[in-house]
């Protein structure tokens, strides 16, 4: 564990999926009113990947995190976390997976001990495993000095690494992530990546929306939404070779890329 | 000072209120419920109080007297009972508040020259309309024996007295007239203070007053942006109030507008001053809200707004000056109800401005500090 | 099911050190019920006393001071001063500083003598009416009384014997509560208003809290049920509820000297039909409010306006427009002022009270059970 933990700059090297996969959604929609948020999107995510879902603000990601989360019921279409139907079989799915929502909030007043407590219990973690639990979280995440402090107290990064803790504490199978670092400092969200990649080691599939695309690099897939649709799912390094060889460019960085992509789409639309 | 900025600021806030769909209603519906309970409960007057009548008599006397109970419009009849036994079952079950008991040979032995006691039985569970059936009681024997005494014949025309109580300001003694005059206080001070500093706290709960403050937005600026719409919304609501009280409940009017203005005037910056300083104290909605019900009840049973002062044990009475409700609702019900002026309201006029400055001075310079840091 | 208990379990204890970190809660829910209990049990009185009076004798004969003498005997008058002129009179009352004023003009006694009626006149301020009505009640009373007297003088002075006619006098009895004490009056009502500004403001914030703190989905992917849910996050305000009925009902026994005349079992009963029907129009609150500040405001709002001036708890429900009365029946409050005063005063026991407590008990049932509904619609 703390093995992983040290090693800098981690990737793909780690990872150990069966070939199964994960989630597979079909033709998702969610509609609120007139807008559909998301709009008929399927995707396929092996177990064992880490796996980055890109895209602008707006473009849908946190509805269909929420989706496959299971706190927001699909207007059409189906979604299958680990097999299960997530318009049928939420109670099936809620004990393997960890969601960390985009305004994921802790309660301010209660302390990193008692926030984790809380949520562990909740989820029915069994008595014996509480503390050994709670202090491996809190030592991997850095936490263990600040066990006793209110949340409100912690720092933008700390919080965000409380909040991860708090989703693990169940032993997840998957872990949903909605712009996990969105507000933390540079040096926290490297912190923050290391751990999710040691997580990834373990064998947890990871699924993490981000606006940034630096952090796409280290995801062992990505997929591009716009407008509620999942324009194209590959590896980053098959993402990037096929946009040199379209642009003509020697090599692209994946800001570059996703912006061909981008206008590659709406160009399409347009068009059509 | 940027004129523009603050109607920015303004609008933020305007809009902010116009997409919580509750929350626009309730502030406009809040009034008028208010409205209704004080002047349909608390304005209610004690009459038609539940009375059983134990007449063992059977006489024209007693008859007479019963019918002098039911005339008086305050006790209203609902049985007649033979025995004194059954009055405790009625008053028991709440059938009945009151029992008169008529005894017997009542007739007879006043005839023959006895002064024969009757009994009016009270429920002094509801101690307000104990109080008042008693006082209507000794009113209806009084003057039923005033009448009959002179019926006897036998003191036609001898000396006695006259009174001539008169009702002056309000003759029909409808609570109402009372009550909108002092409502309109009430919701002033709720809409500034209540309402005005759960959206001061929930904009430092969500962290969007340090974002305003990267803007060139100043601290004044930012005060009167805030407190302007509320102040506003008071404004509606204190109208709606007073045209509903002229219009529905026919409340009569005997004031001077600028007078009464001026005194709300006073009031509304003692409010504003108070919401700010329960914005500075609470980190929370919820706090800020239990800070509210902290004054708020005082201030309902100390101000007289309910409950007479001059009724209120010697102990208690001090206290009530340092409430300020009182004084705009001695100036509210006086204007409006005696036509008093200028020269007899100073007092109050003098307590509301003192009070005016120091929790609007006290309540903005700290805010102002507080933002500051 | 060990999970279940465990997850109702983790809830409350959250909620618990939500209130133990909060001061002001703390607060709310101890200090408050205490500033209450002091302010109406000491400053509320109903019986209308010491009402300021001036005096404007222009008479100036012992019939006029006499007559005067009974007012000044009065304790419903309390003579604050001795005017000159109608002018004072005009300016007392514009300044407040008398709500009362008696005047005799010259003659009085003259009148008297003559045997004829002689005038008084008794202002009353009405700005207030309920001091106003009574006031006027008990002028009447005490000049009919005075008219009386003298008339029973001048027909003695002349021979008659007018006792022969004899005479009917009042006796008053107060029965239940013989001062007519208000805290007697106002205790076992206050214990409903507590309760209900306690149990309907904290509980009505419970889920529109999480809902804006962002915990709340959080919970919703955790197995933790909505009932589940509802059920943790009550259990510590019905049990905090409790413990306030039991301080208040001792505090007012003990310390304020209420008599607790009938059954406690019905009391009991009473109380906890009562704490969970407030509860649920707290939790109904707080599953359909849009913001927090909305459940804060409408908290306020249903425990301050059906709780307090629709409970019958200090303002006497008879004479409101059958509109209110039906609305009054629609929260629980009027039910349990009845039982609470009952019980206390006039040593009601379960069956005297059976159809409040049937009326609560269904009111526990439905108000539950529509907000256990609200609480489980999904997001």
């Amino acid at each position: 564990m703390t093995s992983v933990l040290t090693r800098q700059g981690l990737r793909s090297e780690c990872v150990a999926g069966d070939g199964s996969l994960a989630i597979e959604t079909r033709s998702l929609v969610r509609s609120f009113g007139d807008l559909n948020a998301v709009d008929g999107a399927s995707l396929s995510i092996p177990r064992g990947s880490l796996f980055g879902l890109l895209g602008p603000d707006g473009a849908g990601k946190s509805t269909f995190i929420r989706m496959l989360a299971t706190v927001l019921a699909p207007s059409e279409g189906d979604a299958f976390v680990f097999g299960h139907s997530i318009s049928h079989e939420q109670n099936a799915i809620k004990p393997r997976i960890g969601y960390m929502s985009q305004a994921f909030s802790l309660y301010p007043d209660l302390t990193v001990r008692e926030n984790l407590d809380f949520f562990a219990e909740l989820r029915g973690v069994p008595r014996k495993e509480m503390d050994s639990r709670a202090k491996r979280f809190l030592e991997f995440s850095g936490l263990t000095e600040f066990a006793g402090r209110q949340a409100q107290h912690l720092s933008g990064g700390m919080k965000q690494k409380l909040a991860l803790a708090v989703t693990l504490m169940h032993d997840p199978d998957l872990l949903l992530l909605d712009e996990p670092t969105t507000g933390v400092d540079p040096v926290a969200r490297r912190e923050f990546w290391r751990i999710i990649a040691g997580l990834h080691c373990e064998g947890i599939t990871v699924l993490v929306a981000t606006p940034y695309m630096d952090e796409a690099e280290r995801c062992t897939e990505v997929a591009f939404m716009d407008n509620g649709r999942i324009l194209l799912h590959e590896t980053p390094g098959a993402l990037k070779k096929r946009v040199c060889a379209q642009t003509g460019e020697e090599r692209v960085c994946m800001e570059e890329a996703f912006a061909h992509v981008i206008a590659e789409a709406r160009s399409g639309e347009a068009n059509a | 000072m940027n004129l523009r900025r603050i109607g920015l600021l303004m609008w933020k806030e305007v809009l902010q209120l116009s997409r919580d769909k509750m929350m626009l209603p309730l502030i406009f519906l809040m009034p008028v419920m208010q409205l209704i309970m004080f002047g349909y409960v608390v304005g209610a007057d004690v009459t038609n109080i539940r009375t059983v009548i134990v007449d063992q008599d059977h006489t024209v006397m007693s008859r007479d007297i019963t019918e002098a109970f039911s005339a008086s419009g305050y006790f209203k009849i609902v049985d007649r009972l033979d025995s004194e036994d059954d009055v405790q079952p009625a008053i028991d079950e709440g059938t009945a508040m009151v029992a008169v008991l008529l005894p017997p040979g009542m007739e007879r032995d006043i005839a023959s020259g006895e002064q024969v006691p009757l009994e009016v039985i009270v429920d002094g569970s509801d101690s307000k309309t104990a109080s008042v059936a008693s006082g209507y009681a000794a009113q209806v024997v009084a003057s039923y024996e005033r009448e009959r005494l002179t019926a006897l014949g036998a003191v036609p025309d001898g000396p006695g007295i006259d009174a001539r109580v008169r009702v002056l300001f309000n003759p029909s003694l409808r609570s109402v007239n009372a009550m909108i005059p002092g409502l309109v206080a009430m919701i002033l001070m709720l809409s500034v203070s209540a309402i005005m500093s759960q959206a001061v706290v929930r904009e430092r709960e969500r962290g969007t007053l340090e974002q305003l403050f990267v803007t060139p937005i100043g601290r004044a600026e930012y005060v009167i942006g805030k407190v302007v719409p509320y102040v506003g919304i008071a404004i509606i609501q204190t109208l709606s109030v007073m045209v509903v009280g002229v219009l529905w409940f026919q409340v009569p009017f005997y004031g001077t507008a600028w007078i009464m203005a001026l005194g709300l005037l006073l009031f509304l910056f003692t409010g504003i001053g108070q919401g700010l300083i329960i914005s500075m104290i609470s980190n929370t909605r919820h706090q800020a809200q239990q800070t509210t019900m902290f004054i708020l009840i005082p201030t309902m049973v100390l101000s007289g707004f309910i409950f007479p002062i001059e009724s209120m044990p010697a102990a208690i009475q001090p206290l009530t000056y340092f409430i300020p409700m009182r004084y705009i609702l001695v100036i509210a019900r006086s204007n409006a109800m005696k036509g008093a002026g200028m020269s007899a309201l100073w007092p109050q006029f003098v307590a509301m401005a003192v009070f005016a400055i120091v929790v609007f001075g006290f309540g903005i310079s700290r805010f102002r500090k507080q933002l500051a840091d | 099911m060990m999970s279940l208990l465990r997850r109702i379990a983790a809830v409350t204890r959250k909620e618990f050190i939500h209130i133990r970190r909060d001061p002001r809660m703390l607060a709310s829910i101890l200090v408050l019920p205490v500033i209450q209990l002091l302010l109406f049990s000491y400053a509320i009185s109903f019986d209308v006393t010491d009402v300021p009076t001036v005096i404007l004798d222009q008479d100036r004969s012992a019939e006029s001071r006499d007559y005067l003498a009974s007012f000044e005997h009065s304790e419903f008058f309390r003579v604050v001063d001795h005017i000159e002129s109608d002018v004072e009179a005009d300016r007392a009352f514009d300044t407040g500083s008398a709500k009362v004023a008696v005047i005799i003009r010259p003659g009085f006694a003259d009148a008297i003598a003559r045997g004829d009626k002689a005038d008084v006149a008794v202002l009353i301020d009405g700005s207030e009416p309920n001091s106003a009505q009574l006031g006027r009640a008990y002028a009447s009373a005490l000049s009919s009384t005075q008219d009386r007297q003298i008339l029973v003088g001048w027909a003695e002075s002349r021979g008659m014997d007018v006792t022969s006619m004899g005479s009917l006098s009042p006796q008053i009895r107060t029965w239940y509560n013989p001062d007519r004490r208000s805290a007697d009056f106002l205790i076992p009502g206050l214990m409903v208003v507590i309760i209900m500004i306690v149990t309907i403001q904290q509980t009505a914030v419970s889920l529109v809290k999480e809902r804006d703190q962002g915990t709340f989905e959080q919970l919703t992917v955790s197995p933790i049920r909505r009932g589940e849910l509802m059920v943790g996050k009550v259990l510590p305000w019905l049990i905090l509820a409790f413990v306030e009925t039991a301080v208040i009902v001792a505090v007012g026994v003990l310390l304020f000297g209420v008599p607790l005349r009938g059954s406690v079992l019905a009391l009991a009963l009473g109380s906890v039909l009562f704490v969970f029907s407030s509860l649920a129009i707290g939790l109904l609150i707080s599953a359909r409010a849009s913001s927090v500040e909305f459940a804060n405001m409408a908290g306020l709002l249903v425990s301050f306006l059906p709780g307090f001036m629709l409970s019958g708890f200090a303002f006497s429900l008879e004479s409101i427009p059958p509109a209110l009365q039906f609305i009054s029946y629609l929260f629980p409050g009027r039910y349990m002022v009845v039982i609470a005063r009952s019980v206390f005063l006039k040593g009601a026991d379960v069956a005297t009270v059976l159809p409040q407590l049937g009326a609560l008990l269904v009111y526990a049932l439905v108000s539950l059970t529509l907000a256990s509904f609200a609480y489980s619609r999904r997001l």
